[in-house]
C-alpha cells in the first residue's frame, strides 16, 4: 500500500517522470510506426505479387515451350489447380503518340503476350483495368466534362478484357498505368489525363526482336496497336513498364507461332520450295498457374513439377512429334519468382527492427539516469522508510513499481501514437506533399511573435531560464513558420522507389504487442539498478543525508 | 563509572551491553562508542545527555535496530531478545512495531500529507503482514493521535505547510501509530524554540505517564531534566546514570 502511494506521489509531484513517459512513448511509437509501415509494405508486395503472377510460374528458355495447349489440359486436370494461362514474356520498344510532330517518344517496355480470358482466371488482370466505362447513359451524363471517358466509345474500354478492338476486330494493347506520361495521380489516388493525352483511343507502335532458341537475333518486327485500356496493378515497377498484347500477336511477332517444317535434305519442287513434312507447334515462354483456395503455392509447385515431368516424358517419347519438350524448365512459386523483390524488403524490415530495437536500450538508460537522480534526491525518504520498518525489498519495490508505471504508460501512449500516425499516414504524407495552408503558417508566425514578446518580458525581469526558454521557443517556432511559408510539398513516399502508390496504413499488432512488452520490460530494467541502490542504502547514512 | 542504581527483578525492556561502534571517516577508523552500557526499564523516561560527537545518536540508532555494533562489540537486547544479531523481516518488524523514532529534523515525507505521514508505519506494517484489518486500525489510531495533538484540522496539509512544532507533533504521531513499547527521540526539541519545545516535551510526558517508555537523546541539560533519569554519555561511554527526582 505504501509502495503504491509513494510511487504515485513521486510520479505526480514532479515533471521529470512525465518527460520519461514521453520519451518511452516516442521510442515505442517510432519502432511500431517504422516496422508497421515496413510490414505493410511487405504484405502489399506479397499480396500484389501473387495477384500478378499467380501461385506457380513455369518458365522456359527464350526458345519457348511447344505443345502448351496439351500441357494446359493436363495442368487443369490437377485437383489443386484453379486456372492456368500461357504467355510470352519479352522486352520491346513502344513508340508513343506524343509529342505532336515527327519526333515521338519511345519507351522500353516489358511485353506480356497473353490470353486475356485465361489470364483473368490466374491473375487480377480484369480487375486491374483502370478505366471503367460509365454503366449507363445516366452515369455518363453525371461525369464531369474533364473525364475523358465521357467522350469515348464505351466499347474501347471494355475491349481491354479481350485485347481485341470489337469495332474492327484488330488486336489491341493495354498499357501499365505509368507507361505513358498522360496520367496524373490525384490526391485521392484516382487519375486524370495530363497534357491532353488520354491513351485509350490512341495508337502506339510496338517493336520487338525475335530471338531463336540458339540466341540468334532476327530482324526487329513492329506493329501498330490501338490502346484499349490501362492497367493498374498497384506495383509501380509493373505499372511503369508492362504492356499486354494478345498471345497470337506476340507469337507471330516473335516467330514463336506455328510454322511449316520443310525437308531441307530433299530436292526442291518445281516452285523451288522444299517439301513440307509437318508443322512446328506454337510456343510460349511462361505458364502461370493459380492454386485453388487453401492450397499452398509450395504444394501446387510439387504437383506441377510431377505433371511437367510426366508430360515431357510422354511427348519426347512420341516419335511423331516434330518438336520436343525442354528437359528442364524453371518451376517456381510466386515467392521464389519475386524473391529478388521480396527478400531485400524482408531483410530491410528485420534490419530496421533490430536497429530500432536499440531504442529499448535508450529507454532503459533514460529511466536509469532519471531514477538514479530521484533515488539520490529521495535518499532521506529511504532512511525514514527504513526507520519505520520498511524492508529493503519494500523500498526497492517503490522504484520498480515507479518504473513499471512509466513503462506501461509510456509504451501504451507510444502504441496509441503509432496507431494514430500509421492510420493517418497517407493524410500526413499528402499534407507534407502539399503547400501548407496559410492559416497554419500565419498561426505559427503569431506564436513566434508571442514567444518573442515573452522573451522581451523575461529580459526585462532578468530571468535567465525564462529568457533561454522563450528564445528557444521563438527560434523553433520561427523556423517552423518560415519552413511552412516556403514549403511547396515534399514527396517522401516516392512510388518509383517503393513500388506502391500509397503508404501502408495498417498497424502491425504483433510488433506493437512485443514493442509494448519490451518497452515495459526495459523500463523496469532501467529502474532496477537505482531501485537496488535504494535498497542498499544504509538507513543511518540516509537519515543524515542532506 | 557506571552506577546501576535501579535494582529491580523486572527484566529491562531495552539493554545495551558493552556496545562498541566504529565508523570509517575517510580512511580513518573512528570509534564512536567504546563499550557503552545502558539499561532501561519498561515505563521509564531516560534522557541520554551528551555533547556533540559523544555518540548519543549512534547509541539510539543501535537501540532502534537501524545499525549494528561492531563485531564482538557488545549487544543490544529488547525484552530480553538480542536485536543486534537480528536480520531481515524480524528486524523490520522490530522497527515497525516495537520502536518509534522521533528525529530532530522531523523527517516527514514531503509528498505525503499529515494523515498519510502519521499512517506510514501502519501502512508499512500492513504491507508486511498483508492484513487489511491492520490498515483500519492504523487509520483509526493515526486519526485519534492527530486529533489529540490538535492537528485534526491539518490532516490534508503537506509538511511544508506546517510550523516546526506541528511537524514534530506529526512525527510523534507517526512514531506512536503502531503503539510501540519504546519511543526513541533524537533531540526532539533541537530544532524548535523554547516554548514550542516545552510543548513537545509536555506531549512526551503525557505519553510517558500513560506507560510509554521514552529514551530521549539531547545535549540540553534543561530538556534532559524532564526525564526520570539522565544518562551521561562522554567520549563513547556511559559515565553516570542518575535519577532526576
Amino acid at each position: 500500500m505504501y509502495a503504491s502511494l509513494l510511487s504515485n506521489r513521486y510520479l505526480t509531484s514532479r515533471l521529470i517522470p512525465f518527460i520519461a513517459i514521453a520519451a518511452v512513448a516516442l521510442c515505442v511509437a517510432l519502432v511500431v510506426t517504422v516496422v508497421s509501415v515496413m510490414s505493410g509494405f511487405l504484405d502489399m508486395l506479397k499480396s500484389s505479387g501473387r495477384l500478378i503472377v499467380g501461385d506457380v510460374i513455369i518458365s522456359s528458355g527464350i526458345g519457348g515451350m511447344p505443345y502448351t495447349d496439351e500441357f494446359l489440359v493436363d495442368l487443369k486436370g490437377l485437383k489443386d489447380v484453379q486456372g492456368a494461362t500461357p504467355l510470352i514474356d519479352t522486352i520491346g520498344l513502344l513508340r508513343m503518340p506524343y509529342p505532336r510532330g515527327d519526333q515521338k517518344e519511345v519507351s522500353h517496355v516489358q511485353v506480356w503476350a497473353v490470353d486475356p480470358i485465361s489470364l483473368a482466371t490466374v491473375t487480377d488482370y480484369a480487375n486491374d483495368l483502370y478505366w471503367r466505362p460509365p454503366a449507363d447513359a445516366a452515369a455518363s451524363a453525371a461525369m464531369s466534362d474533364e473525364d475523358p471517358r465521357k467522350h469515348l466509345d464505351i466499347d474501347v474500354l471494355n475491349d481491354g478484357k479481350t485485347l481485341v478492338q470489337s469495332r474492327t476486330g484488330a488486336p489491341g494493347i493495354t498499357l501499365g498505368m505509368h507507361v505513358s506520361i498522360g496520367n496524373a495521380r490525384q490526391k485521392d489516388g484516382s487519375y486524370l489525363p495530363r497534357y491532353g493525352w488520354f491513351m485509350p483511343g490512341n495508337d502506339v507502335t510496338l517493336t520487338v526482336v525475335p530471338v531463336s532458341g540458339q540466341g540468334k537475333i532476327a530482324e526487329p518486327r513492329e506493329q501498330i496497336f490501338p490502346v484499349l485500356n490501362e492497367v493498374q496493378t498497384g506495383i509501380y515497377e509493373v505499372d511503369r513498364n508492362r504492356v499486354y498484347i494478345p498471345l497470337p500477336e506476340g507469337q507471330r511477332l516473335l516467330r514463336l507461332d506455328e510454322a511449316p517444317l520443310y525437308d531441307l535434305n530433299a530436292e526442291p519442287g518445281p516452285d523451288g520450295r522444299y517439301p513440307q513434312i509437318g508443322t512446328t507447334p506454337a510456343r510460349v515462354t511462361k505458364i502461370l498457374v493459380r492454386a485453388k483456395p487453401d492450397v499452398s503455392a509450395n504444394q501446387l509447385r510439387a504437383e506441377v513439377e510431377l505433371c511437367y515431368a510426366a508430360f515431357a516424358k510422354r511427348i519426347n517419347a512420341d516419335n511423331s512429334r516434330v518438336a520436343s519438350m525442354p528437359d528442364f524448365v524453371n518451376i517456381l512459386t510466386w515467392e521464389q519468382q519475386l524473391a529478388d523483390l521480396i527478400a531485400p524488403v524482408e531483410k530491410e524490415r528485420e534490419m530496421m527492427r533490430v536497429l530500432f530495437s536499440l531504442i529499448y536500450l535508450v529507454c532503459a538508460g533514460l529511466i536509469l539516469s532519471i531514477f538514479w537522480s530521484i533515488v539520490v534526491e529521495k535518499t532521506r525518504d529511504i532512511g525514514i522508510l527504513r526507520s519505520v520498518g520498511a524492508s529493503r525489498f519494500g523500498v526497492m519495490w517503490i522504484f520498480l513499481r515507479y518504473g513499471l508505471i512509466i513503462g506501461i504508460l509510456g509504451s501504451g501512449l507510444g502504441v496509441l501514437l503509432a496507431w494514430l500516425i500509421v492510420r493517418n499516414v497517407n493524410a500526413i504524407h499528402e499534407a507534407i506533399g502539399s503547400d501548407a495552408p496559410p492559416v497554419i503558417w500565419i498561426g505559427a508566425f503569431v506564436l513566434t511573435g508571442i514567444c518573442a514578446l515573452g522573451m522581451i518580458y523575461a529580459i526585462w525581469r532578468g530571468r535567465l531560464l525564462a529568457i533561454l526558454l522563450w528564445l528557444l521557443g521563438t527560434t523553433v517556432l520561427g523556423l517552423i513558420a518560415t519552413g511552412l511559408a516556403l514549403h511547396h510539398g515534399t514527396l517522401i513516399w516516392d512510388p518509383s522507389v517503393y513500388y506502391f502508390t500509397i503508404v501502408p496504413d495498417q498497424v502491425d499488432w504483433g510488433t506493437a504487442r512485443w514493442t509494448f512488452l519490451f518497452g515495459v520490460v526495459f523500463s523496469v530494467i532501467g529502474a532496477a539498478i537505482p531501485a537496488s541502490k535504494a535498497a542498499d542504502i544504509d538507513p543511518v547514512e540516509a537519515l543524515r543525508y542532506g | 563509572m557506571v552506577n546501576h542504581i535501579i535494582a529491580t527483578h523486572v527484566p529491562p525492556i531495552i539493554e545495551a551491553r558493552g556496545v562498541r561502534k566504529t565508523y570509517d571517516i575517510g580512511s580513518l577508523p573512528v570509534e564512536v562508542l567504546k563499550g557503552a552500557d545502558l539499561t532501561v526499564q519498561s515505563g521509564e523516561w531516560v534522557a541520554v545527555l551528551g555533547s556533540s560527537g559523544s555518540g548519543k545518536s549512534t547509541l539510539m540508532h543501535l537501540m532502534g535496530g537501524l545499525d549494528r555494533p561492531d563485531d564482538n562489540g557488545g549487544e543490544i537486547r529488547f525484552d530480553d531478545r538480542p536485536i543486534s544479531v537480528t536480520h531481515g523481516k524480524r528486524l523490520d518488524s522490530y522497527r515497525n512495531r516495537d520502536i518509534g523514532f522521533v528525529f530532530q529534523f522531523y523527517h516527514l515525507l514531503q509528498e505525503l500529507n499529515v494523515f498519510e505521514n502519521a499512517m506510514l508505519p501502519g501502512m508499512v506494517g500492513n504491507w508486511m503482514t498483508g492484513h487489511g484489518s491492520a490498515r483500519a486500525v492504523a487509520r483509526e489510531s493515526a486519526r485519534r493521535l492527530l486529533d489529540s495533538f490538535g492537528l485534526s484540522h491539518r490532516l490534508a496539509h503537506k509538511p511544508s505547510q506546517l510550523s516546526g512544532g506541528e511537524r514534530q507533533r506529526v512525527a510523534i504521531a507517526r512514531a506512536l501509530v503502531n503503539s510501540p513499547r519504546v519511543l526513541l527521540a533524537d533531540e526532539p526539541t533541537g530544532n524548535l524554540d523554547t516554548s514550542t519545545g516545552a510543548g513537545i516535551l509536555d506531549l512526551l510526558a503525557e505519553r510517558h505517564a500513560a506507560g510509554l517508555t521514552v529514551i530521549m537523546v539531547t545535549h540540553d541539560a534543561e530538556v534532559a531534566a524532564r526525564a526520570d533519569r539522565i544518562v551521561k554519555l562522554v567520549n563513547g561511554r556511559v559515565t553516570d546514570q542518575a535519577l532526576t527526582w
